[in-house]
């Protein structure tokens, strides 16, 4: 009975002293929030992309090997069919055209693919059709087309719109809209950004493609799923074996499927995130709750005595002070979990944008909770363990005695000539600082912490930016490229520099090879350009330019670093289409570009290389901006031109998809960030206050002003925020080449950019938020009781 | 000794002090009326809890009284703001407590530099420190110096400024019997070569030996209020 009584009273003192302290409970539990927010939202989030995506592939029969080659006789699918491991196969023509759209000025370009006749769904890579229906059997001109395009464009099921199919115009019906499992991420070949107005995905009845583009009884696009026991590198290299002279460009797996590779490498990031930034909230949480309660129990050694004497066991009053953290921590957990609940959602809705799911999902699991409780739960402990430590050892006659004295000696600054012209008031400050080093060095590095989250949050905002900025601007002096259907040799593309309004021309060769460099090899494209050109310049992310060597490869980085090469080694170059004939070539340099992995050549030497006489891709066109409507409707009706990219508009949709997303996030962290350097902050004032009352109190009976006796509290405050923003920034820059470092893959690689104005920026939030916690504290200094403080010894 | 003539220093009409704390009203000064005279010391005594550091600190600017007026140089303190009050504290006021309430992160020279610092006319602060026999402590930390030295420590930080009045709110009050008559010797000497009053609160009557005045108080009112006819040194107190 007793027991319980004493247990109820203890209660109510751990609930009056909690609420006494409540802003300092408050600002560790906002800390201990930040971190599950973020733990909670990107661990959901990761899963429910990936539950999105298995439902989405098992649903729609994505395949497992995919492979584009020239033209294949029909009857291959039986033998491939049969090849160990394959469990189903299917065969698709594909092809890309110009499209005329219309209420589009420039040309976009269609991805056709075929879909099997008599309205059967195909074997693989099915199609979710959102609105409208499927195709009519028999019908010849009917499509579905992709929903980003349509959406894009303000198109529906119903309107029309013409292609040039194999030079010849056909008009198409658009009958429904779907999304495929295939173009989750879609975007065009050769760009890295969607650009839904200018791209689109359609499908369309196989036998009306077979005939448009003279394709009966044959295919260019196979695709197939594994068996349980079927190996994909053997049915691959079956395939390759194959298909070779049919024109492969060799078979892959799902994860070098562009839509996919995206898909998995954004998957990735989250991953990354979900320990990054929580890490640093929580480590920040658990030194907090240390300073928090080691003064608490400071204070309260003599009531700790008076409990103990009294009969409580250790592991009741442990207790009793562990819930000092636990409260924050489960408080900060659960509104955490909430709030991340609610960012996931968002987040998951920001991605639902990006990535075309037929049914994007955000699943909460209650597991995360679980997780983040236990997480916090097991910080808070961390951070309480030395306080309670010190709690359970304290003998109850010690306690009685308040804590020993803290031994002031003459420091360094005494002994420097100058201390004698600085006034008393700051005398206390150094000195407090001095005497306490280690303090001052956790209160300095917490607040660092969050000046290098503001920066390193900023960063990626940034490093986004410049690499448009280099993609889109610097490398890039051309209007549009074109895109040619098939190799052309360059007397007959030459016509292009020939449209009135071109103002220059560029023409680029792009060469599907194998490079071979010992045991090493990678399937890649070289890409030919003209050495004296300019239109496509060599940009490396720091924004320097290359020259293209005029004999051997140019290659980007990550490629040589794949293919464990460097400049004046040699490789093999074996070409895919052609004669398949292999060369040996010198790496003549290597260049660290931003975006995916390539190699260059100077088109003259590829073309020699090659031994073909020369051919050409695409062209590069700058165009004079008044013809630009005239060439646009000439574009639309050449033949043999496959794709036309617009480099602003895909610079236009890339900033309307990604700037606008990262910006949230980037505001998000920022608020975050504020919170942790609040807390901090804030935290670090109201233990000084509470440590020094008296001294402070006393000065107030010395007749020193309530403005004097904040500049002694609050000046120690600023000198430490001062003395945290060079290590911030120093750290914020070291979290910002982590981030870059584990962000990069090999489809693109964050440049390492920093922004004065970041700097800036976090030094004004900093010193904004010390300010507004100054004010907080400043509050408190005013209503410090004089005569309270002075009845009591220290 | 002083005449009661002369204008008084400190004039206190009806000072009452309640505090209210939910549906209880204590009333810890019941309309106190008294004079201070200029140079005198004088010894408050009274049972604990009877109002004597109450009256002390509204005296000394500290707190407000309820009620009532308080006169210093015929200027009404009981109107007086916050920062009248403060500045009031900074140039007139020293005071002296039972904690001595030293800024530990300062030597004993530099808690009475922080005074000299921001007042009008002050003594330097080596002569503070002679006056109460510690010049040669004088770069010593609080902690490096005993009880009965930081309080004279307390007592040269008071008085550095040349304060109209020195408040002393039991100042032997944590000290054995030799250290407090030092302390008291201290306080005597203050009063006879700078001229400051003193009032000196203590729960001891023998120490009443050494004032000119001894005001005796009782549940918030003074009761008692007579002058010695004589005052005897510290020195010669035994309790
Ligand atoms: N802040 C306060 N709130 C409520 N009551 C108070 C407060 N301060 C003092 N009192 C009451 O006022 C009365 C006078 O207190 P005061 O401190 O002046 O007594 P004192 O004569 O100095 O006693 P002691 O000799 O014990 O120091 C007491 O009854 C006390 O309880
Ligand atoms: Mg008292």
């Amino acid at each position: 009975m007793v027991a319980g009584k004493h247990r109820t009273l203890l209660t109510r003192k751990l609930l009056r002293e909690l609420w006494h302290h409540r802003a300092q409970m408050v600002a560790v539990g906002a800390v201990v929030a930040c971190g599950i927010a973020v733990f909670v939202s990107m661990s959901s989030v990761r899963y429910s992309l990936e539950a999105t995506r298995a439902e989405y592939y098992s649903r729609y029969r994505f395949a497992d090997v995919f492979m584009q080659l020239k033209r294949a006789p029909e009857y291959y699918r039986k033998t491939v069919a049969r090849i160990p491991g394959v469990a189903s196969v299917s065969t698709r023509i594909v092809a890309d055209v110009t499209l005329d759209v219309p209420g589009l000025e420039e040309p976009a370009t269609g991805r056709l693919i075929s879909l099997p006749d008599y309205g059967n769904a195909p074997i693989l890579n099915d199609l979710y059709i959102k609105s409208g229906r499927s195709l009519q059997p028999g019908s010849d001109n009917e499509v579905i087309a992709s929903q980003p395009f349509l959406e894009a464009n303000g198109l529906r099921p119903g309107d029309r719109l013409r292609a040039v199919i194999n030079g010849h115009m056909k008009e198409l019906r658009i009958v429904g809209m779907g999304l495929s499992p295939e173009y989750v991420y879609e975007v065009q070949p050769g760009a890295f950004f969607p650009d839904n107005k200018h791209f689109g995905v359609f499908w369309m009845g196989r036998r009306s493609l077979e005939s448009a583009l003279d394709m009966s009884g044959a295919f260019n696009d196979l695709s197939l799923t594994l068996s349980h026991n079927g190996h994909e590198d053997d049915v691959v290299s079956e395939l390759d074996r194959l298909f070779k002279r049919y024109g492969s460009l060799g078979a892959y797996g799902r994860s070098d499927q562009l839509s996919n590779r995206f898909l998995s490498d954004e998957i990735k990031q989250v991953g990354i995130q979900i320990s990054f930034l929580p890490s640093i909230f929580l480590a920040v949480g658990i030194f907090l709750i240390n300073i928090v309660l080691a003064r608490i129990v400071a204070v309260q050694r003599p009531e700790i005595a008076v409990l103990k004497a009294m009969g409580f066991s250790n592991r009741t009053i442990a207790l009793h002070y562990l819930f000092f953290a636990l409260t924050p921590a489960i408080l900060g957990s659960i509104v955490g979990s909430v709030l991340g609940a609610w960012l996931g959602k968002g987040l998951m809705g920001i991605y639902g944008d990006f990535y075309n799911f037929a049914h994007p999902l955000y699943y909460f699991r209650f597991q995360e909770v679980v997780i983040a409780v236990v997480l916090s739960v097991s910080s808070a402990m961390l951070g309480a363990f030395g306080a309670v430590r010190r709690v359970v050892q304290l003998p109850p006659a010690e306690a009685m005695r308040s804590e020993a004295p803290k031994l002031y000696r003459p420091g360094i600054f005494d002994r420097a000539e100058i201390q004698k012209h600085v006034p008393v008031s700051v005398r206390i400050i150094i000195r407090n600082l001095e005497r306490r080093p280690w303090k001052a060095a956790l209160s300095v590095m917490m607040i660092a912490s969050a000046v290098a989250i503001l920066i390193a949050g900023r960063y990626t905002y940034d490093a986004v930016e410049r690499m448009t900025e280099v993609e889109f601007t610097e490398k890039h002096r051309e209007d549009l490229t074109l895109l040619f259907n098939d190799s052309m040799p360059v007397s007959v593309a030459s016509t292009v520099g020939s449209y009135k309004g071109v103002l220059e021309h560029e023409y680029y060769r792009d060469e599907p090879v194998t490079l071979h460099s010992r045991h090493r090899s990678r399937r890649q494209t070289v890409r030919g350009l003209a050495s004296g050109g300019g239109l496509q310049r060599l940009i490396d992310s720091n924004g320097r330019r290359h020259a293209l060597p005029p004999e051997g490869l140019l290659m980007t980085t990550e490629l040589a670093r794949i293919l464990s090469v460097v400049p004046g080694d040699t490789v093999e170059v074996e070409f895919l289409l052609g004669s398949q004939h292999r060369r040996s070539v010198a790496v003549a340099g290597t260049l660290d570009e931003i975006l995916g992995l390539s190699a260059y050549m100077d088109i003259k030497s590829l073309h020699r290389l090659a031994g073909d006489g020369g051919a050409v891709n695409g062209a590069f066109l700058r165009i004079d901006t008044s013809r630009a409507r005239a060439l646009y409707s000439e574009f639309k009706a050449m033949p043999g031109v496959g794709g036309i990219m617009m480099l602003k508009a895909l610079k236009k949709s890339f900033d309307d998809l990604i700037a606008e997303s990262m910006l949230t996030s980037t505001l998000i962290l920022t608020i975050f960030a504020c919170v942790l350097a609040f807390a901090v902050i804030y935290n670090g004032a109201r233990i000084s206050l509470s440590e020094r009352a008296r001294e402070l109190s006393s000065l107030r009976v010395l007749g020193l002003t309530k403005k004097e006796i904040s500049v002694i509290l609050l000046g120690e405050q600023a000198v430490l925020t001062l003395f945290a923003i060079p290590p911030g920034f120093l750290a914020g820059i070291g979290l910002s080449v982590l981030l870059a470092l584990s962000l990069s893959s090999e489809l693109y690689r964050l440049p390492l950019v920093f922004n004065s104005y970041n700097f800036l920026f976090s030094f004004i939030v900093v010193v904004s938020v010390s300010v507004v916690s100054g004010f907080a504290i400043r509050r408190r200094l005013i209503r410090l009781d004089l005569i309270e403080v002075l009845k009591t010894r220290e | 000794m002083h005449e009661n003539q002369q204008s008084p220093l400190f004039r206190l009409s009806g000072v009452s002090k309640s505090y209210t704390m939910g549906e209880v009203v204590v009333d810890a000064l019941k309309g106190v009326t008294l004079d201070i005279f200029s140079g005198e010391l004088a010894v408050m005594l009274g049972a604990s809890g009877s109002g004597k550091s109450t009256l002390l600190n509204i005296i000394g600017g500290l707190d407000v009284a309820s009620r009532g007026e308080i006169f210093f140089h015929g200027k009404e303190l009981t109107a007086s703001t916050e920062l009248e009050l403060t500045s009031y504290r900074r140039h007139a006021v020293g005071f002296v407590f039972q904690f001595y309430n030293l800024i530990a992160s300062l030597t004993a020279l530099e808690n009475v530099q922080l005074v000299t610092e921001i007042a009008d006319d002050p003594m330097l602060p080596e002569e503070a420190l002679g006056l109460v026999g510690l010049e040669n402590r004088m770069n010593h930390f609080p902690s490096q110096l005993s009880g009965g030295e930081q309080q004279r420590v307390a007592i040269a930080r008071a008085v550095a400024k040349r304060p109209e009045i020195l408040l002393c709110d039991e100042p032997t009050g944590a000290l054995d019997f030799q250290t407090g008559k030092l302390v008291l010797e201290v306080l005597e000497k203050v009063n006879r070569e700078l001229q400051t009053t003193v009032i000196l609160i203590t729960h001891n009557a023998a120490i009443a030996g050494m004032a000119d005045r001894v005001i005796r108080m009782r549940s918030g009112e003074v009761y008692e209020d007579h002058r010695n006819a004589q005052r005897r040194p510290p020195s010669e107190l035994e309790w």
